[in-house]
């Protein structure tokens, strides 16, 4: 069966920013947007149009393969073994989503919540989805 | 209380100063937050009678518990202050990232105080305030002070700011944020510009505490999904307020050439089919999870929107049936900084006072090139401009034509024909800060739903009072108005986020609080029973046309609903909140 992945449909979003509040709700014990795993934000550029800015984790292997200390793994989610994560990051260079943070000099990766990606279900009209 | 920051920012804009102050919790227990708590700030602050545009008004953003935290459609802000237009109470309820940012940056209120002695602005970034000049900015929309201001600080910076509209101290002025949201109605607008603040920026990194963050987002999940994005809401997705042209069209209560009738026959070229044919995306505000903003782009009119009363206002109560310029009478007045509700409330009083021979504006009803020519020289006061920004009341008073000036205490009527609703009258006429359906909203009862009859006066005051009830409540503690939570929902999300036990008859103990403290401070500024009124022309003058053909509301009828309202309060015959109540507040 293929890995399950976070997927996002511009379409769908409204820009709520509730997938950000479930993200820090579910890890860091408070809601803090800007320490969420993923972000996302949408707003009108210069009055005229609405863009989409997105960060989202979608287990491309990246950081995995980019890591010199063999700390990230990737198999049903990433997995980062702090014991070997050295806060060099360079993870967080090659992120081409740009959604891992050095937190105390550890990586923080989105871990899909381990398959329970609250960040969907928080999600009002299906813009994220996990499949 | 978890779910607070505790923490006030008091900005002084005499002397460029700033300080920080616990949040007093004996007010936000008795209060919440929101529309209740901004309002008992400003009541123990202002010392009455003072001059809405003078340095000693105070202006306040105000959130709540549940502000910053995945509560669906808890993003909104209020803004707290005394009214130029009106010289009652005024709390708007603005959309957008503003509420959310301002609780990140670690406050549940700002306070502003005085006046900055030259235009400037204020950049907020957590405990980070800058005070800047603002003369670059002075004289620029709303729209182009947001992007200049959003090249600046990035776009994850809220701004909020006022158009010309605002610097010119027009009753009818709003405040803007995210380009297409406002603070709208009662000249708040004015209120920023009297004090030389063009805008206010603000960044916020910091976190929201609840009682258990994980628990919330739990039962979040499962509320959004059955509670939240059901069919009682998702019309606000589906269609937005546009949906509401059909339904009033059908009730009888669409406006029609300044409410001298009711219906249009062309209402399907604005109805919400035809806004969702030009619809190019869609937008909520921060913690939402219906988003009712429509994107719509035709020509080069461009708005999020038009909400239902700028479609109804600058449409049939103006006699134009064109969408183009409904939408971009919508883009010029919030790029002006002005309230799309009462400036076209002036432009249709103007165009019936021509039509009628009383007085000549220059302007008859279904001139569309003029409709929005004529914003410009409001903003800027000039020629035939300066009289309309004084709101229909004040251009009553100088030109004639009372019955046709269609307000309650100087704030003109939002799109219902209260002739087709009659609780719809006594909202407008109780309303907090006058002509106002966000009060209590018997609409929906009385037409929409068709769940009670329209046209008696019986039992119409206990129905004002219970939606007022329901809505004092839920601007408190502050949820948007889309969501039809029930007051069991709503304690018990305050529950989950404050760790203490709420049930709804607390929820109704701090609504009806609400009600007597904002009518509290009217009465201390000299309103009474004498002022809750409506023209003549809805107690006098029969509808032609549409469902309610025939329908007026009987000035015996109108006093008893009056009567009947005051008496569920508890207040005396002449509308006067008695000191038993006054003294518990």
């Amino acid at each position: 069966m293929a890995v399950k992945r976070l997927k996002f449909q511009k379409e769908n979003c409204i820009g709520c920013q509730l997938c950000m509040q479930a993200c820090s709700g579910m890890h860091e014990g408070a809601f803090i947007p800007s320490k969420a795993r993923l972000s996302i934000e949408s707003y009108y550029d210069k009055g005229g149009d609405i863009k989409i800015g997105r960060h989202v984790c979608n287990l491309c292997g990246i950081c995995e393969k980019e890591c010199p200390f063999e700390a990230i793994t990737i198999d049903e989610k990433v997995s980062v073994d702090f014991d070997k994560c050295t806060g060099c990051s360079i993870c967080v260079e090659k992120c081409p989503q740009h959604v891992i943070s050095m937190r105390e000099d550890k990586a923080i990766i989105c871990d899909t919540c381990d398959g329970e990606t609250w960040c969907v279900k928080l999600c009002p009209h299906g813009a994220l989805k996990f499949e | 209380m978890l779910g607070y920051q505790n923490k006030v920012l008091r900005i002084n804009l005499d002397n460029k100063t700033y300080s920080t102050e616990p949040l007093n919790m004996d007010w936000a227990e008795k209060y919440i937050g929101g529309k209740g708590l901004g309002i008992k700030y400003i009541y123990e602050e202002l010392t009455p009678g003072v001059d809405p545009l003078s340095p000693d008004n105070k202006l306040m953003f105000m959130t709540g518990p549940l502000t910053g935290t995945p509560a669906p459609c808890s993003g909104k802000l209020a803004i707290i202050s005394k009214s130029p237009a009106t010289g009652t109470i005024l709390d708007c309820s603005i959309g957008g990232h503003s509420a959310i940012k301002v609780k990140y940056a670690g406050y549940d209120a700002i306070m502003f105080e005085g006046k900055l002695d030259q235009p400037g602005y204020i950049s907020i970034e957590d405990d980070k305030i800058q005070f800047i000049d603002a003369s670059d900015l002075w004289g620029k929309g709303s729209h182009e002070t947001e992007g200049i201001l959003a090249d600046k600080y990035g776009t994850d910076t809220t701004i909020l700011s006022i158009g010309p509209a605002g610097e010119n101290l027009l009753p009818i002025s709003c405040i803007n944020s995210d380009y297409y949201r406002q603070a709208g109605r009662g000249g708040i607008g004015a209120v920023m510009g009297s004090k030389n603040l063009k805008a206010v920026t603000i960044k916020g990194t910091g976190a929201v505490t609840v009682d258990d963050s994980k628990k919330m987002v739990r039962k979040i999940a499962e509320i959004l999904r059955e509670d939240t994005t059901t069919e009682d809401n998702i019309w606000a997705y589906t269609d937005g307020t546009p949906g509401l042209v059909e339904a009033c069209n059908d009730g009888g209560i669409l406006p029609y050439k300044n409410f001298s009738d009711t219906t249009d026959v062309k209402w399907e070229s604005y109805n919400s089919e035809s806004i969702q044919a030009n619809k190019h995306g869609k937008k909520g505000c921060g913690s939402c999870g219906l988003g009712c903003g429509n994107f719509t782009k035709i020509g080069d009119a461009i708005c999020e929107g038009p909400e239902y009363e700028t479609i109804a206002g600058a449409g049939p109560n103006c006699g134009i049936s064109d969408l183009e310029t409904i939408v971009k009478f919508n883009q010029v007045c919030d790029d002006l900084g002005m309230d799309t509700i009462s400036a076209s409330g002036a432009l249709s009083y103007a165009m019936e006072m021509t039509e009628k021979g009383i007085h000549d504006f220059g302007i008859t009803f279904g001139d569309k090139e003029k409709l929005i020519d004529y914003l410009y020289l409001m903003a800027k006061k000039e020629g035939v401009g300066a009289d309309l920004v004084m709101g229909v009341k004040a251009m009553a008073a100088k030109y004639g034509g009372e019955d046709m000036a269609m307000h309650s205490k100087g704030l003109e009527f939002p799109l219902y024909d209260p002739r087709g609703s009659w609780a719809m009258g006594l909202a407008y006429a109780v309303s907090d800060r006058g002509g106002c359906h966000m009060r209590s909203y018997p609409a929906a009862e009385e037409v929409y739903a068709a769940s009670i009859p329209p046209y008696t006066a019986e039992g119409k005051g206990k129905l004002v009072y219970d939606l007022a009830i329901y809505n004092a409540v839920k601007f408190s503690l502050i949820f948007c108005d889309f969501w039809a939570l029930g007051l069991d929902r709503m304690a018990e999300v305050m529950t989950l986020a404050t760790g203490k036990q709420f049930s709804e008859e607390d929820m109704n103990q701090i609504a009806e609080r609400v009600i007597h403290l904002a009518r509290a401070f009217n009465q201390r500024e000299g309103f009474d029973r004498k002022d809750d009124t409506v023209p003549k022309r809805i107690l006098n003058e029969v509808l032609k046309s549409g469902a309610a053909a025939g329908q007026k509301i009987p000035v015996g009828d109108f006093n008893k609903m009056l009567d009947e309202y005051y008496e569920v309060l508890g207040w005396s015959k002449e509308g006067k909140v008695p000191d038993s109540i006054l003294s518990q507040l």
